[in-house]
């Protein structure tokens, strides 16, 4: 089937095609009040200027709820649930489309492209919804495989719960950032020497700073106190991804996370990026995860539903000399539990979910030497460096250093279906 | 000392020296709104203000608006001087030898506004939660419970008197008291020493409770910014008492490597007034001694540990008499919430007005001083028997728990948190 093809002039390569369709909050200098926009190729369409200017004339079902498109966050838009996503994304590709049906609404509107198309350069990204809770789950399962061998061998890598459930933990919503938000190296905690006994930590700034790649789930609709969700009906409770980097401080870990898991060590910064892919604008990706050889039990058995997308991720480095590198490159499909599950498992015992909150998938590696999701793995825990661009290595993150990670779905006809990026650079850590 | 002109039973939590907030409504006016609780009675300070109630104080429209919210957050990010002035303001108000008769005791027409019994409204959760996290401070229950499961020599970890160990918990799943429970089902390793370990999908068969105390956030810190030991009193807004009801079968199986999850995000408890930082601190006191020399950002005046708080739990069943089944103190704790604020933010965590941070389980050394069930049943192994020689040793399904504390024994000079409940409900099917 051939591509969708707009009237506006989109890059090839661009992740926002008029496949994609995805949502963030913006501002401009011209106009500083965050509000909801839509990305296609260099352009932001703002759909609060959108809406005023009469650009949803002919979508009724919208009509009522316009004033979600002014809000400071996606989270009214969201709680109308996937129904009206569905709609307004298709009425949004079908007002950009070439020889679209509502050419008058837009495609001859002059005056309304000049007050809605924005270039992206000018806009200021802002964090896309507010964050009730964020939990943070672990279902790379080659990541945890990994990294448990680094530290027990490969006996003993993985715990014996690790393929009943997907092991999650809560994380910090205050600490959920845009790209772009510059990530202070924490101080904390640490053992200079970890066999030194007895142990003697010191306050330092952390020196092993690291990076995950995960995929980060937004819900859109709410769930009660002691009514779990089933996994029959989960997807109806997501909105859409972004990429998400849970930066961790490695030695700070170390110390700290016997026995209630990690926590100074996260907290300090998490990054996400700034358009929320809808899960329809992913939908034509959807493909299995890693196969799971444990038989999960009932609650979470998705029989042979594709809840995971094939996506392209990378993560690159670039130092502050400028030089960047490619230092990994790996699939969303690492993935041993999908979203749905994660819901599902989180509110089996009554846990309750509001619109906005956030799921991570946990660090995707891929299983190969090349498809690592962190510095942890890529380097076997500081033991061998990484090669960059121009001569440098790197064992973990120094001051300066950016760290970009992007994700596209590459369409058969190649429409892309992309996130923008989800950076953030390294800034020195506070005189102690 | 002197009283309230409200009447006040002596064992009212909520005596003058007092003045807790909340957030209430009732059935002539279902709004949410400000709060205080006196005697047997609540002042709706929503009212209050809107009446002039705080003309003499020449409040700021800052002050004023935040007391026209559905949450205190607005009010406790006014700051603590703000917080001082205002709950000084309310005691002159209500003293029993009031210098301001005027403006509330001698007028029956605003007392019949704004003044209600206690019994006659529904309180709700007090602050709109950002964040909730829970700490491990309470170091007896600590060892205890460590000890049960790997024996006393390695019943604590390494880190343990170095740093406050703490973890994120669930926001969401924090309930105002009263609210009900259902007993949560989950993955459970009905027999560990099977091999290979194959979880069954049950019902929690030891639901358990989790006494503590735990303080609000009323003033946060930018992101990269940290909080010192010495600034973190200012941060702190008030206290409440806290169940961190855990299902310890669920706990087992999941808590590897990445901590406690559905074991604790079912339901979090917390009593519905709070002490304001300026009413609790006088009873601050020395707690459980830390003997590991700490790191210079967390050193402390041990003084300020502990609290001076007796703290209660009764257990009611479906039909039956209602047991105390533990008596316990507030000094029962070795980190003080300046510390566990201190070391939560040494890396540039934000804290917001409104973010919650739970003590961990307060539990003494003896039988009858203990903060869970794990311990008073000595990890599940020998019931403890309730008042009418029924026995327990975890929850079972209509069971009530109902956690109490109070400082500053009885009559004028008792500062207390009222009730901390709630009842479990069986399992959903």
């Amino acid at each position: 089937m051939a591509p969708l093809r707009s009237w506006l002039n989109i890059e090839s390569s661009s992740d926002f095609s008029i496949a994609n369709i995805p949502f963030g909050i913006i501002s401009t200098a011209v106009d500083p009040l965050p509000r909801v926009a839509t990305a296609i190729g260099s352009l932001a369409l703002d759909l609060h200027a959108f809406a005023q200017g009469n650009g949803f004339a002919r979508l009724s079902t919208i009509q009522p709820h316009q004033s979600v498109f002014s809000q400071p966050t996606l989270n009214a838009f969201a709680a109308l649930g996937r129904p009206m996503h569905r709609v307004c994304r298709e009425y949004i590709q079908s007002i950009l489309l070439e020889d679209g049906p509502f050419p008058d609404v837009f495609q001859n509107n002059h005056a309304l492209q000049q007050s809605a198309l924005i270039p992206l350069e000018e806009c200021r990204m802002h964090l896309p919804m507010q964050i009730g809770d964020y939990t943070d789950f672990y279902a790379g399962l080659h990541h945890a495989y990994n990294v448990g061998v680094l530290f027990r061998g490969p006996q003993n890598a993985l715990q014996p719960n690790y393929k009943h459930l997907p092991v999650g933990y809560h994380g910090r919503a205050s600490s959920v950032v845009v790209s772009g938000t510059p990530v202070r190296r924490p101080n904390g905690q640490i053992l200079l020497d970890p066999t030194a006994e007895p142990k003697q930590p010191v306050l330092s700034p952390c020196h092993k700073l690291d990076i995950e790649l995960e995929l980060g789930c937004f819900v859109c609709k709410p769930s009660k106190l002691g009514e779990p969700v089933a996994i029959g009906k989960a997807a109806d409770y997501l909105f859409g991804l972004v990429l998400l980097n849970d930066w961790s401080a490695r030695d700070i870990q170390a110390w700290e996370y016997v026995p209630l898991g990690p926590f100074t060590s996260k907290s300090f910064c998490t990054t996400i990026s700034p358009w929320v892919v809808l899960m329809d604008a992913l939908e034509p990706f959807a493909t299995h995860g890693l196969k799971n050889d444990a038989e999960v039990l009932p609650y979470l058995d998705e029989k042979d539903r594709k809840a995971h997308y094939a996506i392209d991720l990378s993560v690159s480095l670039t130092t502050a000399s400028d030089k960047s590198t490619v230092i990994s490159t790996t699939s969303a499909k690492n993935l041993l539990f999908s979203f749905p599950q994660m819901l599902t498992h989180h509110t089996i015992g009554g846990c309750p979910f509001n619109v906005g909150d956030l799921l991570g998938s946990g660090t995707i590696s891929g299983e190969s030497a090349s498809g690592k999701g962190c510095l942890l793995e890529q380097t076997e825990n500081g033991k061998v460096a990484v090669q960059l661009e121009g001569g440098e290595q790197r064992s973990f993150l120094q001051d300066g250093d950016i760290i970009t990670l992007t994700g596209r779905c590459i369409g058969e006809n190649g429409a892309i279906v992309g996130f923008g990026s989800c950076t953030g650079r390294i800034e020195p850590a506070l005189k102690l | 000392m002197a009283g309230s002109w409200v009447e006040s039973g002596k064992k009212s939590d909520f005596s003058i020296s007092n003045i807790p907030f909340g957030i209430i409504s009732n059935d002539k006016n279902h709004l949410h709104r400000p709060a205080i609780a006196i005697g047997d009675h609540v002042l709706d300070l929503q009212g209050f203000a809107a009446a002039g109630g705080f003309a003499e104080l020449k409040p700021s429209d800052a002050l004023l608006s935040s007391l026209n919210q559905v949450t205190l957050n607005d009010f406790a990010t006014l700051g603590r001087p703000v917080h001082r002035t205002v709950r000084k303001y309310i005691q002159e108000v209500l003293a029993e030898d009031t210098n301001m008769p005027n403006v509330l005791r001698d007028s029956s027409v605003l007392r019949e506004k704004v003044l209600f019994p206690l019994s006659s409204v529904k309180n709700h959760l007090p602050m709109a939660i950002g964040d909730y996290t829970d700490f491990f401070a309470g170091r007896h229950h600590a060892f205890t419970v460590g000890s049960l499961f790997r024996g006393p020599d390695n019943a604590l970890q390494p880190n343990y008197h170095h740093l406050p160990v703490g973890y994120h918990g669930r926001a969401s799943s924090v309930v105002v008291s009263g609210t009900a429970l259902h007993r949560p089902r989950g993955q459970i390793l009905a027999d560990p020493t099977a091999k290979p370990q194959r979880p069954t999908f049950e019902a929690s068969k030891r639901l358990d409770i989790e006494l503590e105390l735990a303080c609000f956030v009323g003033k946060g810190n930018a992101m990269g910014k940290p909080v010192s030991v010495k600034e973190a009193s200012e941060h702190i807004f008030g206290y409440v008492l806290m169940n961190d009801w855990s299902a310890r079968d669920i706990q087992t199986w999941e808590y590897v490597p990445l901590g406690p999850f559905n074991a604790k995000n079912f339901g979090t408890t917390i009593s519905p007034w709070i002490v304001l930082a300026d009413a609790l601190n006088p009873y601050m006191t020395t707690g459980i001694a830390n003997e590991t020399p700490l790191l210079e950002y967390l050193q402390e005046d041990p003084g300020r540990t502990g609290f001076e708080l007796s703290l209660e739990v009764d257990l009611a069943p479906l039909s039956g008499p209602t047991t105390t089944i533990s008596r316990t103190s507030g000094r029962n704790l070795m980190w003080s919430f300046a510390q566990m604020i201190a070391h939560h933010t040494v890396g540039g965590c934000p804290l917001r007005a409104g973010d919650l941070l739970g003590s961990g389980t307060i539990s003494g050394l003896n039988d009858d001083d203990r903060g869970s069930l794990l311990e008073m049943s000595k990890g599940g192994k020998t019931p403890f028997k309730l008042s009418d020689g029924s026995e327990r040793v975890f929850l079972k399904d209509n069971d009530s728990i109902n956690i109490r504390g109070w400082a500053g024994g009885e009559g004028a000079s008792r500062v207390g948190f009222g009730h901390c409940s709630g009842t479990i409900l069986p399992a959903i099917s």
